[in-house]
């Protein structure tokens, strides 16, 4: 180290929060006998103004280098200190907070003396950690001020349009022929009943007109490499067959070609020819070849005469782009329930779903508007619409999809407008949900119009072999009753599930996807839109289903989000990251790479033969690496290993066989250690808690040294299996790690209460102090002389396992 | 509805059907005219149907082989029904009998060039209707006014009656039998395909004739005193059923040199052509459209010219 540290100790009062419970006085005069401690001052609010003032004062009255402010929680007021001592000159890294309100005050009002000693190992600990802090730097990273859209739906549409406006750059990958995703597919929308196609054509036509927007349709994300500001995309471009420029759209090659196919788009009721556009206001409007059809009898190259579009000997095309922030915005399926017998879908003809009926009322669909059922092209003069079809379903889909009770209200209200008593219409429902602007009264207009509501469920769906009509069986819950309805269509208001391929872009991008696999944002609540990748965000049902005008809201908000991001000429990174040593590292010498496999943001690369490394900008600081690492070679910035050791040996200087020294991950489990102090759940004050970044970053070695140090019980807390790690999976990586120990020290000799591994949350502070409670009666069961004679026949082992740390 | 592939098989009949809410499509092969002849297998341009050889029982006549469609790469182009030499296959759009690729002349159709002088018949003569191999041949004598007389002896006034043969040609192979049966000489047929077949009877196995057996015309192939199979190429009609069955590779040689077809300009054709005949053939036929079109594009405009 290039100089003596010069610590100052800072505790505060909080007015009694803290001095309630602990006697302060003790506390400041403890932390003065502490190794380079030169000064150690109480303060009623350190947080408030006078509070900082005494903390830049005493910076430079008694040149400090290091800081520890024993206050309230770092989730706090980190921030905040940071800044202060940043403002007297000193790195912010050089500081270090002791949590004594939450940790202690808080959770021990009535053994106030307990309270006070906890209170000394906390400042303790932070003390030790502080001398061995490093000042770091921040790091800049430049930004390219473009963005890759990734899906053009109508969400993808509106961030394409705001970005664009905005002056930034947008490429507008989309994987079919044309942009306007499900909304082109509609008829009309809801509540207002406009059609949906004039008010989202002109939009398509807008983006395909925008000097910032480049639309790239028909094509694929193959990679994506690199970090905020500053991504690398690879993009397939599939063959058309036809040229994009010299086409125009004209349509006589679709004309001349003779082969029709099932028209995916018409939700395969009606054709397309080998040579088409899905449909009229395709955007771009370049026809497309499908070779799975195509004949090759070049009647469309003979018709397209000197324009010369066709080219069959077209290939797919890599490109490479360069942008500075993704938004995927690559929406939503229909699940067609072929596989739930109880709907007869594809086994009866005139059972459909409710975006079939979409293309039939549809002018433009294959049946040019008219309501027919499929077995005799006749008019059915009594349609029942089923709600929840898979969704709701804890066998099936178990969240709601959102919009079908408004689209199924839709369909209601325009076969009652279009056919009026001539047609008969029911829908069986189990919770009618219209909330949001409008969709109340629409509800309204569809039960003045005439609809049957029906609350329950259809238990049976029944075909007359000759008619084809179909007897649908429900359970009335009003009435507690089964009923029969006569029905000659059944249309069946189905889930809407995540687009295929949603899995493989999750892969690509290293976005985690929920239990209902959609892909996950940041925070359900505060960052909607983030995932937790920096730079890439989400707009529209990719995250969660939702109508026209929310995904429309969300993707203008997506906009803003990637433009905080794109008006920026650098990023700032925080330091708290990895770093491979090379010189230590094995993957020079054998084949390794664990780093590379384990870090969940695909942020190493280890190629064979040299030693690995970590791209600072991707790394997002949960340790995970440095935990796995067979060599020690990673360290994690202002969490090394030396650094938490000497946390672990302050914490169990004195009678380590009364502690429980519990590593704690800082999103979920310090977290919900903050709550159960905040709330004031009481528990016994045993536990010396380490703060990590993640539970991945707790290594085996630091659970070697505190049962060498002779802990009464070692815990480690992590986020909820398998989605709740804020790092993706690193409190995966920490199970199979701590599992295998687990045995290992057993087998040795260690009675297994002693070592365990707990999940819990932000929100479980009750759990939390249950927990503690639970764990101190197990150590007061096991007695302090087992816990002596179990540690003594343990240390050889344990002292060679750590050898080689001192190496 | 969604859409539904249906596949339905009977002793005489396979079809594949791909329904779809307002459209149905069907191909449908009639197994009691197919000869299993390999001509729809070749120039399939998706691959959907295959040849499928049915074993051979000792003791018993050789069967022809038969052919499968797969209904998921059935396209219903109608391509095969088009050139199938005897009517065996079937597309139908809507229940109605069609050949999109015929309409859109991306595909041609056979030329059956079956020209019958009935003015030259005597009216009790019916050989040409008993030596048709496949029954497609009926005649009949009316009255001027267009009624079919039943007993021709109880007509006084014979001069005034005429014979009517009627051909139903969709299914006709062409095989000029009935052509070379004709007393009066009053049949003039021209076969669609032209070709070479030879058997090199030395190659042939002890006792085979299993292409005699599934050849389709009687006496195009003929059992000589050699005990081996020989070739009347008069009657040949070089579907091609028996190089499907021949054991010994080398044994039956056939070439087709000439397909007589509908004109038409197609990508689709070339391929289907140079797979029936041989590249030299192709490049025959191309080089042959491309003086017509020459010859055409000059007569145009020495056209103009005089105007």
């Amino acid at each position: 180290m290039s100089e003596e540290p010069r610590i100052g100790v800072f505790v505060c009062h909080c007015g009694l929060n803290i001095a309630g419970t602990i006697d302060v006085e003790a506390l400041t005069e403890y932390a003065r006998t502490l190794p380079d401690v030169v000064v150690a001052i109480r303060n009623r609010y350190t947080c408030a103004d006078p509070g900082q003032e005494e903390i830049r004062k005493a910076i430079k009255e008694h040149n400090l280098n290091r800081v520890v402010v024993a206050a309230c929680s770092p989730r706090m007021h980190e921030p905040t200190f940071r800044r202060t001592v940043e403002e007297a000159g000193l790195n912010p890294y050089l500081y270090e907070m002791a949590n004594i309100r939450e940790f202690a005050s808080w959770c021990h009002p009535s053994v106030p003396e307990e309270a006070t000693e906890k209170a000394k190992d906390i400042v303790k600990m932070a003390v030790a950690k502080v001398r061995l802090f490093r000042p770091l730097k921040t790091m800049e990273v430049p930004v390219t001020n473009k963005a890759l859209l990734i899906g053009g739906g109508i969400a993808g549409i509106s961030t394409a349009l705001d970005l664009a406006d905005m002056g930034f750059r947008v490429y507008l990958v989309e994987r079919s022929e044309s942009i306007g995703g499900h909304m082109a597919q509609l008829d009309k929308t809801f509540p207002t009943l406009d059609c949906s196609i004039c008010i989202e054509g002109p939009k398509m036509v807008d983006v395909s007109r925008h000097p910032n927007i480049e639309i790239i349709s028909f094509a694929d994300v193959l990679s994506v490499e690199g970090f905020v500001g500053n991504f690398k995309v690879k993009i397939r471009k599939n063959p058309r067959y036809v040229l994009g420029d010299p086409c125009t759209g004209g349509g006589e090659c679709r004309e001349v070609c003779p082969i029709e196919f099932p028209n995916e788009w018409d939700m395969n009721m009606g054709v397309r020819k080998a040579i088409s556009v899905p449909f009229d206001q395709a955007v771009p409007l370049v026809y497309t070849i499908n070779m799975d059809y195509c004949i090759e009898c070049y009647k469309c190259v003979d018709i397209c005469g000197a324009r010369q579009a066709i080219n069959f000997d077209q290939k797919p095309e890599e490109i490479e782009l360069e942008v500075g922030t993704i938004i995927v915005a690559t929406g939503f399926d229909i699940y067609m329930p072929y596989d739930d017998k109880l709907y007869g879908y594809g086994e009866y003809d005139n059972v459909i779903t409710a975006l079939e009926l979409e293309r039939l009322i549809l002018a433009a669909g294959p049946t040019g508007g008219k309501v027919v059922r499929a077995s005799d092209g006749k008019k059915p003069k009594s349609v029942v619409l089923i709600q929840c079809v898979g969704s709701r379903n804890v066998d099936k889909y178990e969240y709601c999809s959102g919009y079908c009770c408004m689209h199924s209200l839709k369909h209601a209200v325009q076969l009652k407008e279009k056919y009026k008593d001539d047609v008969e219409v029911y829908i069986l429902y189990i919770d009618m949900r219209t909330h949001f602007k409008g969709y109340e009264e629409f509800y309204r207009r569809a039960r003045e119009l005439g609809t049957n509501f029906i609350r329950g469920r259809a238990v049976h769906i029944l075909e007359d072999p000759q008619t084809k009509n179909l007897t649908v069986r429900a359970e009335d819950m009003t009435l507690g009753e089964l009923i029969e309805l006569e029905a000659e269509l059944v249309v069946l208001a189905t889930a809407s599930i995540p687009k295929s391929g949603t899995d493989e872009l999750a892969r690509i991008l290293s976005v985690t996807r929920g239990a209902d696999g959609f892909f996950m944002e940041s925070h359900p609540k505060l960052k909607p839109i983030d995932t937790a990748v920096d730079g890439v965000f989400l707009a529209g049902a990719c995250q969660g289903l939702k109508d026209i005008p929310y995904s429309v809201s969300q993707g203008s908000g997506a906009a803003a989000r990637a433009a905080t991001v794109l008006s920026q000429p650098t990023w700032k990174i925080e330091p708290i990251i990895a770093r491979v040593n090379p010189d230590k590292c094995r993957n020079v010498r054998v084949k390794c790479a664990i780093c590379a496999k384990k870090c969940p943001y695909g942020a190493i690369k280890a190629p064979e033969g040299q030693a690995a490394e970590v791209t600072a900008a991707m790394c997002h600081g949960c340790g995970t690496c440095v935990a796995e690492c067979p060599s020690d070679a990673i360290t994690q910035m202002h969490f090394t290993d030396a650094q938490i050791l000497s946390q672990v040996r302050a914490a169990l200087e004195e009678n380590p066989e009364d502690k429980i020294l519990g590593f704690l991950c800082n999103w979920c489990s310090y977290a919900g250690a903050d709550l159960a102090g905040t709330s004031r759940h009481e528990y016994p004050t045993n536990l010396r808690a380490v703060r990590v970044m993640c539970s991945g970053r707790v290594d085996r070695d630091f659970i070697f040294e505190a049962l060498k140090l002779g802990a009464g019980m070692v815990l480690v807390g992590a986020c909820h299996l398998p989605f709740d790690c804020h790092y993706i999976s690193g409190n995966v990586a920490m199970k199979a790690r701590m599992d295998a120990l687990a045995k290992m020290l057993e087998k040795l000799g260690l009675s297994p209460e002693r070592f365990r591994v707990e999940y819990v949350s932000a929100a479980e502070g009750v759990k939390f102090a249950e927990l503690n409670r639970e764990m101190c009666e197990q150590l007061k069961a096991l007695g302090k002389e087992k816990i002596k004679a179990e540690n003594e026949k343990l240390r050889p082992m344990l002292e060679k396992m750590l050898s080689r740390k001192k190496t | 509805m969604p859409m539904k592939l249906e596949r339905n098989e009977t002793d005489k009949e396979l079809s594949v059907r791909r329904i779809l809410h307002t459209k149905n499509y069907s191909l449908t092969v009639d197994k009691t005219l197919c000869t299993g002849c390999e001509i729809c297998q070749a120039i399939c341009p998706k691959e959907a149907i295959e040849i499928k050889m049915l074993p051979k029982v000792p003791g018993e006549k050789r069967k022809h082989a038969t052919i499968d469609v797969d209904g998921e790469k059935c396209h219903f182009c109608g391509i095969c029904s088009s050139l199938c030499p005897f009517g065996a296959l079937k597309v139908r759009v809507n229940s109605e009998h069609v050949f999109p690729v015929v309409k859109t002349e991306s595909f041609p159709e056979l030329i059956r060039e079956i020209n019958v002088n009935s003015t030259k018949c005597d009216i009790k003569c019916v050989d040409c209707e008993k030596a048709c191999p496949l029954e497609l041949i009926k005649v009949s004598v009316q009255t001027p006014d267009g009624k079919t007389v039943k007993n021709v002896d109880s007509i006084r006034d014979k001069k005034k009656l005429r014979v009517v043969v009627d051909v139903k040609k969709e299914f006709c192979p062409c095989c000029r039998l009935c052509e070379l049966k004709c007393p009066e000489d009053a049949i003039r047929i021209k076969k669609f395909f032209q070709g070479i077949i030879h058997i090199r009877q030395e190659k042939c196995p002890e006792d085979c004739q299993d292409c005699l057996d599934v050849c389709p015309i009687p006496g195009a192939l003929f059992l000589a005193d050699d005990g081996k199979v020989h070739v009347n190429e008069i009657h040949c009609v070089y579907c091609g059923a028996c190089r499907v069955v021949c054991p010994e590779e080398g044994a039956l040689e056939l070439q087709r040199t000439r397909i007589w077809h509908t004109p038409v300009r197609s990508g689709a054709w070339n391929k289907a052509l140079e797979k029936l005949t041989s590249t030299k053939d192709l490049t025959k036929e191309l080089q042959k459209k491309g003086t017509t079109r020459i010859r055409d594009s000059v007569k145009k405009r020495f056209d103009l010219g005089d105007d």
